[in-house]
């Protein structure tokens, strides 16, 4: 009888340690699964930047065909949200809500990822690597956040700065995108030029939905510029070049990490984008760089879908993603979000295939320095065969 | 004045690829009363089909262009016999919501086929090639942009005017019962009027290809033609080409002379205006149904 009573209580213990146990375990995580939930467009007017989650995945895929990370498998949940912040939201909310995510990853879009960034940083989810240079992400600082891409202000800076310094060129002008990106963009070119003791000659905004760039180039030609910076879409930026071809304006253009994808610019611009200077923050596609070519053969040699490119958005998806997976693989057995952004704050000159990443202890004074992951770009001149010209090595570039 | 020639030109130059979309969609509305959303897309396809040729199949020019334009017409026929055509009962409202219907439809289709990576059309002559009218400039694929527009447009003049099959049309738009009660076959008629504006949308989008295509790109000029298009009456050809360079032509002016940032709504404005003061557009004459 006795026996029996130990063994109920036993029972009734072993019971209620589970269920604490059970309710001490992390959202999104179990033995042997972690679920990380990432957005990009992959129907809609951004639809071209859809390989950056395509990139991730096979990535995700390449490490659990190696055994995962600790044992555990990463699942990874991707949505359309065709770049419609609306949209965002609720694809967030229901993956949150329903599955239940350990952490989210890239999500490609300013406007997208303003739309949840409230949602993850009030719920204490953290997210790595937004697809998107805005100021946004550091401006305020959030302990959950930590962003990756490069500013578009220090991209913005250091082609000024390469434009005044090394080609002699003096009368900056730009194009931007009137929205955040182009704005941020704008910013960052003033501010170089201020140190210069110069201004920029002309300004010239473009809106999403414009299709005819004769009155920008109009305005781009008055200015006699002998720099034109482009913080617009490809689209647009092929449709600049080639109207300004047409109208005998032929300055040296120069352009956002956005548009260096120099296959795809040379080949949609039918060759116009010859001699334009980019700023980037990842290897070029064909470098002699081994962890890159690793990715090449591993995760997309085997896990792209039969028409997938090897281009620099396809692989800025593996980009985006590897200090978590790092801050995962250094978390051991022990995974749980604190953890994550405990081991993410120690992360000092992390080097995978882009420019090296530190974060810090937040410390909301210095944003830039404990949140903004990699501080550097290098530039490059797109050649006849749509190959790039490494014009300079990463240079780290101070904010503001 | 340099600069003030130079944007007139512009204008005149963009609005010949509004004025081809206009015209697209006004001999749709001048048959069947319907303004058809899916013009734009269908232009879409038939340039993406165009890309597939050229860039993949690897067909000659002198080939891929007429097989273009007769996958349009037969892109036309398809739509209106399979589905307007069986439509019960419909009213211009579903049958409006019908058009957007297959709009989606197509764009779901070549972004899916061909994926949303920009592309661009090859094409016999180079889009940012210019011809120099003393310091004023119009690229070369504008100047036969304009050309062809102007062409089109006499050729529809003269087929609407002239000709048995544009009068039979003219005739189904005017009264349907009367036509049929003529003798006219007004099934075959709306079907035949579906293929002409499918081929002349076709031919705006080919000549919108050659600088960048992806699956977006027909929204703009879609909107920009359909705006021309009321603005001169949606029932008149000349009408929907005279708005349209008016349109491309005020659209650069403003962007010149006041701002640049409010280019593309300023047309809608000037849109709201006319249809304030002259409700039937500015080139339509205005019938009055008696009841």
């Amino acid at each position: 009888m006795k026996k029996k009573a130990l063994l109920r209580a036993a029972a009734v213990v072993a019971m209620v340690c589970g269920l604490v146990w059970n309710a001490m375990a992390e959202e999104g995580v179990s033995d042997t699964e972690i679920h990380i939930g990432q957005w990009g467009p992959q129907t809609g007017p951004a639809a071209a930047w859809g390989s950056v989650a395509r990139g991730t995945d096979a990535y995700f895929k390449m490490i659990n065909a190696e055994g995962g990370i600790n044992g555990r498998k990463l699942i990874h949940h991707m949505f359309d949200d065709a770049y419609n912040p609306a949209k965002t939201k609720a694809g967030v909310k229901e993956l949150q809500e329903g599955t239940g995510m350990f952490a989210w990853v890239s999500g490609v879009g300013t406007a997208p990822g303003l739309a949840v960034r409230d949602y993850l940083m009030e719920r204490q989810i953290p997210w790595i690597g937004p697809s998107s240079g805005s100021l946004h992400w550091i401006d305020p600082a959030s302990k959950y956040l930590f962003p990756i891409y490069p500013l578009y202000y220090i991209e913005a800076k250091a082609l000024v700065r390469h434009a005044v310094k090394d080609l002699g060129l003096k009368q900056v002008a730009i194009a931007y995108q009137n929205d955040d990106y182009g704005k941020n963009g704008v910013q960052g070119a003033k501010a170089e030029l201020a140190q210069h003791g110069l201004q920029v000659v002309a300004e010239v905004p473009v809106e999403v939905k414009d299709t005819d760039m004769k009155p920008h180039v109009m305005q781009l030609r008055k200015s006699d510029a002998d720099t034109v910076l482009l913080w617009v879409s490809p689209v647009h930026a092929v449709k600049i070049v080639g109207t300004s071809k047409a109208m005998n304006f032929t300055p040296q253009w120069m352009s956002t990490s956005t548009c260096s994808d120099f296959p795809l610019m040379m080949h949609i611009s039918k060759g116009l984008w010859e001699g334009v200077i980019a700023a980037t923050f990842a290897e070029l596609p064909d470098a002699d760089h081994p962890l890159l070519q690793k990715y090449q053969k591993d995760a997309y040699g085997k896990f792209a879908a039969k028409d997938e490119r090897w281009g620099l958005f396809y692989y800025a998806g593996i980009l985006f993603a590897e200090p978590l997976v790092e801050a995962i693989r250094r978390c051991g057995q022990d995974l749980t979000r604190e953890r994550v952004v405990s081991e993410l704050e120690g992360l000092k000159n992390f080097r995978g295939i882009g420019g090296e990443i530190s974060y810090g202890p937040l410390d909301t004074a210095k944003a830039y320095e404990t949140r903004q992951g990699m501080k550097e770009v290098f530039l490059v001149k797109c050649l006849k065969d749509g190959k790039a010209e490494k014009l300079s090595d990463w240079m780290a570039i101070q904010y503001p | 004045m340099l600069d003030f020639l130079q944007m007139l030109v512009s204008g005149v130059a963009v609005g010949s690829s509004y004025a081809l979309v206009g015209l697209a969609m006004v001999i749709i509305y001048k048959t069947s009363e319907v303004p058809n959303f899916a013009q734009g897309e269908m232009a879409l396809i038939s340039s993406f089909f165009t890309f597939m040729l050229l860039e993949q199949c690897g067909f000659p020019y002198y080939a891929a262009f007429p097989l273009a334009l007769l996958f349009a017409v037969l892109l036309g026929f398809f739509l209106e016999f399979t589905v307007l055509r069986r439509a019960k009962d419909p009213n211009i409202l579903g049958m409006i919501a019908i058009t957007i219907g297959i709009e989606m439809i197509l764009l779901g289709l070549v972004s899916w086929k061909f994926g949303a990576d920009p592309k661009t059309l090859p094409f016999p002559i180079s889009p940012y090639d210019s011809i120099a009218l003393g310091e004023v400039f119009i690229s070369a694929l504008e100047a036969l942009t304009v050309g062809v527009a102007l062409v089109i447009m006499l050729i529809l003049f003269i087929f609407f005017r002239f000709s048995k099959l544009g009068v039979a049309m003219k005739a189904t738009q005017q009264n349907d019962t009367a036509a049929r009660l003529m003798g006219i076959r007004t099934n075959r008629i709306l079907m035949f009027t579906w293929g002409v504006s499918s081929l002349v949308g076709c031919v705006a989008g080919l000549l919108i290809s050659p600088i960048t295509m992806q699956p977006y790109m027909m929204w703009d000029p879609l909107l920009k033609g359909f705006a021309a298009a009321v603005m001169g009456g949606m029932t008149s050809l000349p009408g929907a080409v005279l708005g349209a360079y008016l349109l491309g032509i005020i659209e650069n002016l403003f962007g010149g002379y006041v701002s640049i940032e409010f280019k593309s709504v300023v047309a809608f404005a000037i849109i709201v205006l006319v249809l304030c003061i002259k409700p039937s557009g500015l080139f339509a004459r205005h019938y009055v149904k008696k009841v």
